[in-house]
């Protein structure tokens, strides 16, 4: 069986400032449209300018919040790269299939073939660092970080003196976005960040964007913000109530010792129903936290969530905009389990100790 | 290292260019019949003027073989995944739900990218196909497959270029090993698409006639189509079920080149690291492989960094032991490369042959290294099988027939 991963740095980039120095969420950004792009971090900090130009939006914010990430942990070098991403580099698979539907037979700029493949953000960190060690990318829709995860943590049972990036990214594409929105996913009211949850929900997501990266290995250290002791995924299932008191028994914690959930409420109406139920069953006595609602939805969001669990435990304090409920939050914040789903299906689980 | 506990293999389908399944794959490779034809089926301008490796059958037939009701929507890569992967599930002999903890790990690029290209301006404006749209993700096919077979325990898609699914064999593998799964199917599938002909075709590695794995005048690959799937098993679980294995998987390696973003360093770094891995991983020695499958695409690059790691691992071109790419047969698989020769590895070492290099005439003048150009019978008791991709993921598997 796997052993706990530690996290010693993390970097994020999303429509929050989540990449300034000292932000926890303790004030929110507010936008009113649908589709939101991520905000821009100061990339050049990270990456030279010729190199960023060429750079499509996933392989820069993957860059950036990697390095944010080892900067934190205080490493130049990782010994392998895993990531995550639902749907690779969008933008750059939008503008080849334009070029080759305008154009074919004709000789086509080869740059965002190139660039389009899903590997592509993982393949830039390995170029960026020179890291020729294990290099892999998950592509499981709202499941892909957690993928990534799970390899991370068999990973560093095989090479316990390793040190990994760990991370997920995902970008908005112009065109995927309408047919996302004919598919009927979107939400096309009111359609506002912080959205509005449970009794103001109303049917779609807010589409956004972001990376999220951490620093990982199986030995605690000086910077260690916490540890990750499971993960485990269902594409369906029955009954999400039975598939999370599974994994807590696999694990052997009862519900009633963890300190906070983090559940994946997006302010769908169709969907935030299964966080409602378990709220008042299984989680009914817990401190209960959101973070779509801030965050906005895309594949390999949870990696924010689990950003936001460490901040909990490094800052011992739930910021305010994202406390669901009143339940009394216990003094010493040292076990936060991370609930998420996507349009009844991709359910995770992960549980994260201090 | 300590060598790893073999995996068993108790099962293999596959469907490419030359065979609709294992049996005809096997005949095509020992008789010298290869796939690769000018573009027929798809609809692209290059149809007739580029050759590729082409699955004889419409959609609209796959889908009547896999009795799937003509209203759902199932890509083209889910198709082919869906026939392949059935014959791994029938040749292993087992049921999902046989209380085994079974997994489903596949590899793609293409995913739903041909429904995609095809429809891009037809979604906006006509609700007829709009149900492909959610079949776009790379991650949808391997979902539908799940539920099409009944195999819910795990279920993960990669896309590491065209090393996906070596890669997706390996952490089948690895989730063995770790306890997480007791029987996992693995492998790959990528149809032919618009999107791939033009990308390798926009770089200029998109030869005019035959690729030519190793040949001193490789002027580029042609693209195939394929999915093939193994069923991966705890030796343990093999044995309380008494399925004799087919094969074992012994070694499997992974790294990065990390040298440019699509090409390979000249000296295979990447492709070396991959192999070296591997065999650490399974504790033989680079002379105990017989046979490699090597990836050979014959695109110039390719050909030479991989030549040269083979150099590096052997230190001489007379100790390399018998090697050829299979490319000539079916093409340039991408995702699905690793699982397709994957099952040509198996079948060398259940049949005691080497497949030949077709297409080669004259050697890599720097290299000066020669693969096998016949089919050849001889002792083979570990294949060592390449996959090489963009981004410069690089993988290695082994197979071997004894585990002892």
């Amino acid at each position: 069986m796997t052993k706990p991963i530690y996290i010693h740095g993390s970097g994020c980039v999303s429509v929050q400032p989540t990449f300034e120095a000292g932000y926890f969420f303790d004030h929110v950004t507010s936008y009113t449209q649908n589709p939101v792009p991520a905000l821009d971090p100061d990339y050049k900090a990270f990456i030279p300018a010729l190199q960023l130009r060429r750079m499509n939006k996933s392989m820069r914010m993957a860059i950036f919040a990697s390095r944010m990430a080892m900067q934190q942990a205080g490493i130049t070098t990782v010994d392998a790269i895993i990531t995550g991403s639902g749907l690779g580099c969008l933008r750059d698979s939008e503008r080849f299939v334009e070029a080759l539907r305008t154009d074919e037979g004709s000789l086509l700029n080869p740059t965002p073939f190139i660039q389009s493949t899903h590997n592509m953000a993982a393949a830039a960190l390995a170029l960026s660092l020179g890291c020729k060690g294990y290099n892999m990318t998950y592509v499981n829709n709202a499941n892909s970080f957690e993928s990534a995860l799970l390899d991370a943590m068999i990973y560093l049972t095989e090479h316990p003196a390793a040190t990994i990036l760990l991370g997920g990214v995902d970008e908005l594409g112009e065109r995927t976005t309408q047919f996302w929105d004919l598919a009927n996913y979107l939400k096309r009211d009111d359609a506002t960040i912080p959205t509005p949850l449970i009794e103001q929900a109303t049917p779609g997501e807010i589409a956004t964007e972001g990376a999220t990266f951490f620093v990982a290995s199986q030995e605690p250290g000086d910077h260690t913000f916490g540890k990750i002791r499971a993960v485990e995924t269902r594409l369906e299932v029955d009954a999400p109530e039975i598939f999370i008191s599974g994994f807590l028994q696999r694990n052997g914690i009862e519900a009633e010792t963890l300190d906070a959930v983090v559940l994946g409420y997006n302010g769908d109406s169709r969907y935030d129903e299964i966080y409602r139920t378990l709220g008042s069953s299984l989680f009914a006595n817990l401190p209960q936290i959101a973070f779509k609602h801030v965050v906005g939805e895309y594949d390999t969001v949870v990696a924010a969530a689990l950003f936001l669990a460490l901040g909990i435990f490094q800052h011992q304090h739930v910021p305010q905009r994202l406390l669901l409920n009143h339940s009394g939050i216990p003094p010493i914040l040292r076990r936060i389990l991370i609930y998420t789903q996507r349009r009844g299906q991709n359910h995770s689980v992960i549980l994260v100790e201090k | 290292m300590t060598p790893i506990v073999p995996i068993a293999v108790t099962g293999m389908g596959a469907i490419s260019a030359i065979g609709n399944n294992v049996t005809e794959n096997f005949r095509s490779l020992v008789d010298s019949k290869h796939g690769i034809a000018p573009i027929r089926q798809l609809d692209t301008w290059h149809r007739e003027r580029l050759l590729a490796g082409e699955i004889h059958m419409d959609n609209a037939e796959l889908y009547d073989r896999l009795q799937l009701s003509r209203e759902a929507a199932y890509t083209r890569s889910t198709l082919l995944a869906l026939m392949a992967t059935k014959e791994a599930i029938e040749t292993a002999a087992f049921k999902p739900g046989d209380g085994y903890r079974t997994g489903l790990i596949s590899a793609t690029t293409v995913g739903g990218m041909d429904a995609t290209e095809r429809y891009y301006d037809d979604y906006l404006v006509s609700e007829k196909n709009r149900s492909f749209i959610q079949t776009h993700p790379c991650g949808y096919a391997a979902e539908q497959m799940g539920k099409y077979f009944g195999v819910s325990d795990f279920i993960t898609t990669i896309s590491t270029a065209c090393s996906s699914a070596a890669n997706a064999i390996m952490l089948g593998a690895r989730m063995i090993r770790a306890g997480q799964l007791d029987r996992v199917l693995v492998g790959g599938t990528d149809c032919l698409s618009r999107f791939t002909i033009n990308g390798f075709n926009s770089l200029m590695i998109y030869t005019d006639g035959h690729c030519k794995p190793f040949d001193e005048n490789r002027n580029g690959l042609n693209l195939g189509e394929a999915a093939a799937y193994l069923v991966l098993e705890a030796p343990e679980v093999a044995r309380k079920r008494m399925k004799s294995p087919i094969a074992y998987l012994t070694g499997y390696g992974n790294a990065n080149d990390a040298f440019h973003q699509t090409a390979s360093s000249d000296n295979g770094e990447g492709a070396y690291l991959a192999m070296r891995r591997a065999l650490e991983v399974s504790g033989l020695n680079p002379r105990d492989i017989d046979y490699v499958n090597a990836h050979g695409t014959a695109t110039p690059n390719n050909d030479l960094a991989e030549g040269n790691a083979l150099l590096r691992i052997y230190g001489s071109a007379s100790a390399i032991p018998p090697f050829s790419s299979t490319k000539a047969f079916t093409g340039h698989t991408l995702a699905a490369a690793g699982a397709i020769e994957a099952v040509f590895s198996i079948l060398a070492l259940q049949h005691q042959v080497v497949f030949p290099n077709l297409n080669f005439s004259q050697p890599i003048a720097s290299l000066g290294i020669v693969p096998q150009t016949a089919l050849t019978e001889q002792r083979i008791d570990h294949v060592l099988s390449n996959s090489f991709g963009f981004g410069g993921n690089c993988s290695t598997l082994l197979f071997s027939k004894d585990h002892d």
